[in-house]
């Protein structure tokens, strides 16, 4: 084999992780010293406090309804959009007329930026200027407005369905280059044997599709569990805190409230978190993938 | 294109060998954004104030209100903060606690000083010292729609929260599409929104002896008022869904009888809804007559840790001339804070400004106390809990107080 | 073709509700831009008149130029950035097995787990410490080295589908790794490159808190800041011009969208051809 920069993997890899590392670790370990600190106001650290810090983020009586909304969240999004996602990639990587506009069509929640997805739906949301209680009136639907974010009960569950819709971009491409790399004979020869649309699915498809769907799993966890501006620009958390997701708690302690200490160590709980849920779920995944 | 001057002006300095004048001096100031005219307005000014002082040069940061305080914070905390901010008044304490606010007083002369009206000015003094000068006011008061008023057979604004009540209940009775009173339940000033109501019931914010006022009878009686005005549909529906500019939006089409609201409104509906026939009165009072509105400056302060103190004080000094002032103040919708300002025919002969400076004397401003926002959270958010029928008054207001008082330690 | 036809009906036919679901924010976005002001608040779906001037008073009141110039600067540099970086590193973890190379891919994967929101009071001291606050270069850096992590997961897993003989066998007659990498092994991998470009770009171009945190002046403000700018905290909110901004700012993407389709979907399929 020749020599070259090419052949040698450290130098491949080495300015990728230099620039992941050099924006990750560094900032990582600046948090990692607010946490531990007493902190002023305004981040000046005001020295060693210890876990201080991290007592008062686990006491604050927000945090738990926190945790809660943060797990419903995440779940009900994360198999919501996999729930969605997997029919609409079966059906788009069918051959029917029109495909090329319906795969245009169902990639579009992707090109408006989240921050305007979650305004445009503030608008819509209105409880008397918007246009989804006139267009529910107008079908027949409802008689009385709907305030959709007076209250979590409805405000939520609103939340979570845009979640859904801006996630299934992203997981219907993961799961239309999975389909694509399954080979059509594959498919042909189960039908041809007589299998059952469903049996193919559940026999063929499914398990050639694991490793995408694993992906899918892990990527959009960390996504919606860090996710911000949909809860932030709908009720920015509220009514009463009752749609308060860890990551817009974390964003008024830190700087509504001012207080970094709390927030660096809040942050710090937020990832450790995240990082044994992926972490189990990869192994999980790898030993399936073995067996 | 402001180049040229600015080169022969270093040049000219480098000649005479003044090395003061070396280098142009950079002053970043922080704006918050009011309205799309804030922007370009204190661009204007620095660009004139450029003009007067070819060696400094003034750098406009303008951020949207809503995070300010956020900017500030990680800006403080990297070491990376301007020279000059506006912050809300109410947070100045923090600022001034933390050596960041630098005291003015060595820069401010009578005549500097006498440009302002006392009462302004005084809540950014502190210990003596003044850290901070108001550079935007407004008061609250009632503003009231004429036409509801007269299709619902009212012939006088209300005086009281009583009157208010059957007022708006006649209003009310006009369509599905009409509210009575318009009551916020949403985002920044909620907790303001129920101090009306609180103070008029005789309320104090912080009592004397230091603990909160929200598990006192005025609370309660505050808190089941309003409660009682939007179970019997006296308010628009999902008042938790409200934040102050969608309640100004229904006012703005005509459709709640009454809100409580600051100057700006009236600026907008002049631009907006010029036909709109609205009057602006007192908030009510309470049952004993007393009764209170919401006084709010944002000040401008000074870092301590600022290098160019001198050049950023001129600058402050050409901001509150009058000229600058009044267009500031007239073009925004705010209270002139300027003596001056208020004698121009513009704003002294301005009646819906007028019944806010009447109720100046009422005026309770936020009081001077560490961790203000986060108190005001805690206070929205149980009152939104009492709004829902998710909580029992008494017990929800206590639990608040409780929490509060544990910062206020 | 009456099957196909079949088909189509029953496709158009499932995804139906999902389309109203997502054209539904489009109309809503598209009607109250050109509503005119004082019809902005009413809550009736058809304006009395198309008012397109909204768009030029949008133009004119909201800084858009800029910011529209700084969010695809921002976009295509950062993604660029990341594109050099990730795939040397993606080709050295798929072609080879070194030691280490398990920590690398688990770094990479953790280092995906922090949101911006969470590092982002470490970020901006690192950023101040570089001095370099308010420049868009810095989003532009930020950027780049969190798609780093993303890319290089997504471009191994599709080079791994593309046969390292083939590289072999070129080598083997005499081209050197480099030609060979050129040759043979860039054609194949185009597609998934481009895929992966296509996330980074879209991240860059949504990514919210970085840029709220970095940029402080009007002029280097991007796309999201500056819209979010006309609703959080002002004192009026003039929703007609703030949805003819976000109309305006989501077309250009979308008409990407549409040209790269037929492209994305190429490469999805033949990134993974076994």
């Amino acid at each position: 084999m020749k020599r070259s920069a090419l052949t040698n993997p450290y130098i491949l890899i080495l300015p990728g992780v230099l620039l992941a590392g050099f924006i990750v670790i560094w900032p990582l370990v600046q948090i990692t010293e607010i946490a531990v600190s007493e902190v002023n106001r305004f981040g000046q650290l005001r020295g060693f406090a210890g876990l201080e810090n991290f007592v008062a983020v686990v006491t604050d009586p927000a945090f738990l309804g926190a945790c809660w909304r943060t797990f419903i969240w995440t779940v009900a999004i994360v198999v919501g959009s996999i729930a969605v996602s997997m029919p609409v990639a079966l059906i788009l990587n069918e051959d029917f007329h029109g495909r090329g506009i319906a795969r245009i069509i169902m990639m579009l929640p992707w090109a408006v930026s989240l921050t305007m997805t979650a305004i445009i739906w503030r608008w819509a949301l209105n409880g008397e200027s918007g246009m989804l209680n006139s267009a529910l009136k107008a079908l027949g639907v409802i008689d009385t407005n709907i305030q959709w974010l007076a209250q979590s009960s409805t405000a939520f569950p609103m939340q979570i369905m845009i979640g859904i819709l801006v996630t299934m971009p992203f997981t219907t491409t993961i799961f239309l280059g999975g389909l694509s790399s399954i080979p059509d004979d594959l498919n042909e020869a189960a039908q041809l044997e007589g299998a059952s649309p469903w049996q193919v699915f559940r026999e063929i498809t499914l398990p050639l599709m694991r490793p995408f769907l694993n992906i899918a799993v892990v990527m959009n966890t960390i996504y919606v569990f860090n996710s911000f501006p949909i809860i932030w620009a709908t009720t920015q958390g509220g009514p009463a805190n009752s749609t308060d997701i860890l990551v817009t708690h974390l964003y008024k302690v830190g700087f509504r409230f001012g207080k970094l200490g709390d927030a660096a160590a809040l942050s710090l709980m937020m990832f450790a978190a995240l990082l044994v849920l992926t972490l189990i779920y990869v192994r999980l995944a790898m030993r399936e993938d073995k067996s | 294109m402001k180049m040229p001057t600015r080169t022969a002006a270093s040049a000219l300095a480098l000649i005479l060998g003044t090395a003061g004048f070396a280098a142009a001096e950079d002053v970043r100031v922080t704006v918050a954004e009011y309205s799309s005219l804030t922007g370009p307005y204190f661009e204007e000014a620095a660009a004139a104030f450029e003009e007067q002082n070819p060696d400094i040069d003034i750098q406009i940061e303008v951020v949207p209100w809503d995070v300010l305080l956020q900017k500030l914070t990680t800006d403080i905390s990297g070491n990376a903060n301007a020279d000059l901010s506006i912050i809300g008044t109410r947070w100045l304490l923090d600022f001034v606690d933390s050596g960041i606010a630098a005291p003015l007083d060595e820069f401010m002369d009578d005549e500097f000083k006498g440009r302002f009206f006392e009462a302004f000015l005084s809540p950014s003094m502190m210990d003596g010292k003044t850290y901070g000068l108001p550079v935007a006011a407004s008061a609250r008061a009632m503003y009231y729609n004429k036409d509801l008023f007269e299709q619902a057979g009212i012939e006088t604004p209300p005086k009281t929260w009583e009157e208010l009540s059957a007022a708006a209940e006649k209003i009310a009775a006009l369509g599905d599409e009409t509210y009575g009173f318009g009551l916020q339940g949403k985002e920044i000033e909620t907790d303001v929104y129920f101090y009306y109501g609180f103070w008029s019931n005789g309320g104090e914010l912080i009592e004397e002896d230091g603990t909160s006022g929200l598990d006192t009878q005025a609370a309660y009686d505050a808190a089941a008022m309003y409660k009682s005005m939007i179970d019997s549909g006296l308010t628009q529906p999902g008042v938790t869904s409200y934040s102050r500019e969608d309640v100004q939006n229904l006012f703005k089409q005509g459709r709640v009888g009454m809100m409580i609201t600051a100057p700006f409104l009236a600026t907008q509906i002049a631009n907006e809804v010029p036909d709109l026939n609205y009057g602006v009165t007192a908030i009510p009072s309470g049952p004993d007559g007393a009764r209170g509105t919401y006084g709010v400056t944002d000040s401008i302060i000074m870092f301590e840790n600022s290098e160019h103190k001198e050049a950023a004080w001129k600058f402050l000094d050409t901001l509150f001339s009058q000229e600058w002032r009044s267009r500031f103040t007239g073009g925004e919708g705010f209270l002139p804070v300027q003596g001056a300002v208020a004698d121009e025919p513009a704003f002294a002969d301005n009646e819906v400004l007028k019944e806010f400076t009447n109720l100046l004397p009422d005026a309770r401003f936020a009081p001077v106390i560490p961790g203000w926002e986060e108190i005001a959270d805690i206070t929205s958010s149980a009152i939104q809990t009492i709004y829902l029928g998710e909580g029992e008054i008494e017990p929800t207001l206590n639990d608040a107080a409780a929490r509060i008082n544990d910062i206020l330690k | 073709m009456t099957r196909k036809m079949r088909r189509t009906i029953w496709s158009w036919l499932a995804l139906s509700p999902l389309i109203v679901l997502i054209l539904f924010p489009f109309a809503v976005m598209f009607i109250t831009a050109v509503k005119p002001a004082e019809e902005a608040l009413q809550s009736t779906w058809w304006p009395s008149t198309f008012q397109w001037s909204n768009f030029i008073k949008m133009w004119g009141n909201t800084n858009f130029g800029p910011a529209l110039f700084n969010s695809v600067y921002v976009a295509v540099a950062s993604t660029l950035l990341a594109m050099v970086v990730s795939v040397p590193a993606a080709y050295g973890l798929s072609r080879y097995r070194f030691k280490g190379r398990g920590a690398v891919q688990q770094f990479l994967l953790v280092s995906q787990m922090l949101s911006p929101i969470v590092l982002v009071i470490g970020l901006f001291r690192l950023v101040a410490w570089l001095g370099l606050l308010d420049s868009v270069e810095s989003v532009i850096f930020v950027y780049a080295a969190f798609a780093v992590a993303f890319s290089v997961w997504m471009l191994q897993s599709y080079f791994s589908t593309i046969p390292a003989d083939l590289e072999e066998a070129a080598w083997i007659e005499g081209a050197s790794p480099w030609q060979a990498l050129i040759r043979v092994f860039l054609p194949l991998a185009l597609p998934a490159m481009t895929v992966t470009a296509i996330f980074s770009f879209i991240n860059a171009w949504n990514e919210f808190v970085i840029a709220l945190t970095m940029l402080r002046s009007q002029e280097s403000y991007t796309l999201p800041i500056q819209i979010f700018s006309l609703v959080a905290g002002r004192y009026t909110i003039e929703w007609e011009l703030v949805m003819a901004a976000t109309l305006v700012a989501t077309v250009p993407v979308a008409v990407l969208f549409a040209w790269l389709q037929r492209y994305l979907i190429r490469g999805l399929a033949l990134g993974a051809v076994k």
